[in-house]
């Protein structure tokens, strides 16, 4: 009703000022052209046309409820309104100034434009011969397009007529519209300096702002022209320790060769001040340093080929679940595991609790061990089915959780060295509780062992759980369950069989020696997670991990200090550690998305060169054949097969015989790109090595490689041929 | 899932050198208007072009009403190169047309891809990151897309344009099917969103 009211009123008032501003100078305006979805015409800003001087006229597009029209750029589909103007002799005239756009999402897709109402300025210049007291008519041939869940071009031959005279005044009914029209149009950014560099597929905006900005909110770019941004691609805002933003933007699919400049315009949440007033959108213009690589299309490289897979459809589910089984026994000796497991042995062989406890007590580790795997496994396939790019070894992908493993191996390990006891950690009551509920303390112990079992899953079985992952749900869930059981059973068959203590010699010194001697596989851990860190960041990244390492040492051993001597000093200066601990690793542990970290530099050794989503098709479109070596730093079997089999001499010379060139796709970091080409040749998980032969089928090696059959795979390229056509 | 119990083998057991040679990627299987099932994969060893098409888009229309489409499809059916027109509207949406209905358009228009086929699910479409109707792709025999987007550099709804545009698909075919090269590779295609 109110709705209704307010056109009713403004419809009269219109009426009103039309006739008093026709009264008043004369000017016809035609009347508005009315389309099935849009009311348009064109609309003056000033009450006539003055000699030599310029006059600003909109085309007012008013659109139907839902439907919209485009910005200069539309998007991933649509197209810009355009105008034509068909002008008397002598007018100059310029280009259409577009408002700021809005992003309309359709389905996965993002257009850009308008609804609602929109004024397309455009300036105009008088010619000095005009004629004082003459009407003139200004027309135009508009088209545009209009969307809502179906699309129709449409368009109108619009004019107006107005008068030539020796001064104007503001249009009654247009004039304070178009001014403010005028007035909220973007325009360059003041005092903010931005670069745009170029990483990858992504261009990384940088953006510092003025001493004293305001914050800014939230951040978007809109791109001017298309085939630069990738319009429903993810844009990432990031703040560094000084104030500086960084606006991750994913390149255009379909880019365009002439990618030099980023140009756009900006939307803030909160606006930036610009003398005193907040404004929400403003444009930028800056050259793109560096040279950006096309997004990933969907399919990459080779297409589909159901029919050469299907044949090893001989495993049952049976079979899967014995295997992952089998996979949760070994887990059991992995460097990460052995000591924390023995020393759960070790505390059972010391043999306090009654035989019933400790049977029920290796039944609900089981519990946790299992609950853990299928929670862990859920999490992902939540975390894809919401669009995240993951696989399997995600948990590592992540700074933060390797910042966090580190720290908890270290502890470990200080722990079996001796220098703290876990009792002496908890206050007294906490003790007392988990011994009151030894249940409840096993189960928690089940769940400890998947977490601190997480730096060998992903290293060791991240390809086999991603396709376990790829599975249906119940294939999941079997092959998780069945990894969980196979990982508790070892530790619950000593719980339940108490017998195996008989062989052992009686509990003493040997049991301290040995807890020592388990310290060093966990140190070990600690140092191949620092250098996951080191490929993950940078140099600095490693050495607030070493010194936030140092300092929960002297935290665990300064608080043991005063839970034996009980001197407050001890426990102040065990408190002041742990917290400078935190504050030290708070810059790894802040930057969960690592889509947001400043890029670094690819390291881009010798012949490899670095996957992007074309590269591959770059070097097979050139006629080469192609390897790609699908790894990561924290993938300990990649590690081993390039020290052992990529980097190997005789291997280096027969790639170069049969003209091979190198891809390496580092998977170490989070990587959509990357993720989605594992996923187009049907993996979740590294290592995956691809050998692409000129007009054969591509073909998949093995994850554990061996030279022979690299040399075997090399064999079977054929000579370069032109390509044939049947 | 076999093949992932391979590679378990393989892990798990860290036993080296079981291979296992597969490929395997999101292939599409799409009914046609007959209601028979098109394979992608069935034509290795060919050039396909995949059209995305909906005739309820007016830039589908464009290139119909003009004769530009058909006398494509013509022209390149004569080359040997598999024509694909793949609708992708959701079957949710009031654009969806049945197999049927879309060979009757097809019929209707004159025009001859080797098949016309309907992705319900748009499964296909998403998989190939397909934005617009038209948006076209070329596929080498071996597998590749070696072109990406737009049919033409005329990005308009008028049916005039067509014939004037410079026509990627047929610069890609042209330079592919001489063995050189594809130039223009990928561009920013245009129209209507495809109904998703």
């Amino acid at each position: 009703m109110a709705t209704v009211l307010r056109t009713l009123r403004r419809l009269c008032s219109d009426a009103l000022l039309a006739a008093i501003a026709f009264g008043l100078s004369g000017v016809v305006v035609a009347a508005a052209v009315k389309t099935e979805h849009v009311q348009a015409e064109l609309v003056p800003e000033r009450t006539a046309l003055v000699p030599g001087k310029p006059i600003t006229l909109a085309l007012r597009l008013k659109m139907a409820d839902g439907w919209h029209t485009y910005w200069r750029n539309p998007g991933d589909s649509g197209l810009p309104t355009t105008l034509t103007w068909k002008l008397p002799e002598g007018f100059g005239v310029g280009t259409i100034q577009w408002p700021a756009p809005h992003a309309l999402p359709t389905g996965p897709l993002v257009n850009f434009g308008y609804e609602g109402e929109v004024l397309l300025l455009t300036g105009l210049t008088v010619p000095r011969e005009a004629v004082v007291g003459t009407p003139m008519k200004l027309a135009a041939r508009a088209d545009w397009l209009v969307c809502k869940d179906v699309c129709i071009p449409e368009g109108a031959d619009l004019d107006i007529e107005l008068p030539v005279a020796d001064q104007s005044d503001p249009y009654p009914q247009w004039g304070s519209a178009i001014a403010t029209a005028r007035a909220a149009l973007p325009t360059p950014l003041q005092g903010w300096q931005v670069a745009a560099q170029a990483n990858g597929s992504k261009v990384a905006l940088t953006l510092t702002p003025p001493p004293g900005a305001a914050d800014p909110g939230t951040l978007h770019f809109f791109p001017h022209d298309e085939g630069r941004i990738e319009p429903s691609g993810k844009q990432v805002l990031a703040r560094d320790s000084n104030g500086n933003f960084t606006l991750t933007l994913p390149a255009a699919i379909q880019m365009a060769p002439d990618f030099k400049r980023v140009a756009g315009v900006l939307r803030s949440g909160k606006g930036f001040v610009e003398d005193g007033e907040r404004v929400a959108v403003a444009t930028i213009d800056v050259p793109l340093v560096g040279t950006l690589v096309a997004g990933a299309k969907a399919p990459l490289g080779p297409l589909p080929d159901v029919d050469v897979a299907a044949p090893a459809s001989d495993l049952s589910l049976l079979a899967a679940v014995v295997l992952a089984f089998v996979g949760g026994l070994i887990l059991n000796l992995m460097p990460c595991v052995f000591p924390v497991l023995s020393l759960k042995a070790l505390h059972l062989a010391e043999g306090h609790a009654n035989a019933r406890v400790q049977r029920l007590q290796g039944i609900a580790f089981a519990a946790g061990v299992v609950a853990t795997f299928v929670a862990l496994a859920a999490l992902l396939l939540v975390l894809r089915a919401t669009g995240e790019q993951l696989g399997w070894g995600f948990q590592l992908q992540s700074p933060p959780v390797v910042v966090g493993l580190a720290v908890l191996f270290f502890a470990l390990g200080l722990n079996l060295s001796g220098v703290f006891e876990f009792t002496s950690l908890v206050p007294s009551s906490a003790a007392e509780w988990t011994a009151k509920n030894p249940y409840v303390d096993a189960g928690l112990s089940g769940i400890l062992a998947v977490i601190i079992a997480s730096p060998c899953t992903a290293p060791f079985m991240g390809a086999a759980l991603g396709f376990a992952l790829s599975q249906s749900l119940l294939v999941t869930l079997a092959v998780f369950v069945a990894l969980g059981l196979g990982m508790a059973l070892p530790y619950a068959l000593l719980a339940w069989f108490p017998a195996w203590r008989r062989v052992l010699p009686r509990p003493g010194a040997w049991m301290e020696r040995l807890k020592q001697v388990l310290a060093f596989p966990l140190y070990a851990t600690v140092a191949w997670l620092i250098w996951v860190l080191g490929a993950q960041l940078d140099n600095d990244a490693v050495v607030r991990l070493l010194v936030t390492l140092v300092i929960v040492a002297f935290a665990l051993w300064s608080w043991r200090l005063y839970r034996v001597g009980n001197s407050r000093s001890w426990a102040a200066a065990a408190a002041i550690a742990l917290v400078s601990a935190v504050v030290i690793a708070w810059p790894l542990l802040r930057g969960g998305d690592i889509d947001a970290t400043p890029p670094v530099a690819t390291t881009n050794t010798g012949p490899w060169h670095a996957f992007t989503a074309t590269t591959v098709s770059d070097l097979r479109d050139g006629g080469h054949p192609v390897f790609v070596d699908f790894t990561a730093a924290w993938c300990v079997t990649c590690q081993v097969n390039k020290r052992m089999v990529l980097n190997d001499k005789r291997i280096k010379e027969a790639f170069a015989r049969h003209g091979v060139e190198l891809v390496r796709a580092d998977w170490t970091r989070r990587d959509p790109v990357i993720t989605r080409a594992l996923a187009a040749l049907g993996r979740q998980g590294v290592p995956v090595y691809v050998l692409y032969r000129p007009g054969k089928e591509p073909l998949l090696l093995p994850e554990i490689l061996k030279k022979q059959t690299v040399l075997d795979a090399l064999a079977t390229i054929a000579v370069p041929q032109t390509v044939t056509l049947n | 899932m076999p093949t992932s119990l391979r590679i378990i083998v393989a892990t798990f057991a860290l036993a080296a050198g079981i291979s296992s040679a597969a490929t395997s990627a999101p292939d599409f299987t799409l009914s046609d208007a007959a209601g028979n099932a098109v394979k992608l994969s069935d034509f290795r060893g060919k050039y396909v072009v995949l059209e995305w098409t909906n005739p309820d888009c007016p830039f589908v229309r464009k290139h119909y009403t003009s004769g530009n489409m058909q006398a494509l499809q013509k022209e390149w059916g004569a080359q040997n190169v598999v024509w694909l027109a793949i609708n992708s509207t959701n079957s949710t949406s009031y654009e969806y047309k049945s197999p049927q209905q879309m060979g009757e358009w097809m019929t209707a228009k004159g025009a001859s891809p080797k098949a016309a086929l309907v992705d319900a699910t748009s499964n296909t479409g998403r998989a190939y990151g397909a934005k617009t109707t038209p948006h076209m792709f070329v596929v080498a025999p071996e597998g590749n897309v070696i072109y990406n987007g737009a049919i033409d550099d005329r990005r308009s709804s008028n049916p005039a344009d067509a014939k004037a545009a410079n026509n990627y698909v047929r610069a890609a075919l042209t330079e592919a099917l001489a063995g050189k090269p594809v130039t223009v590779a990928s561009t920013a295609p245009y129209g209507c969103s495809v109904k998703y």
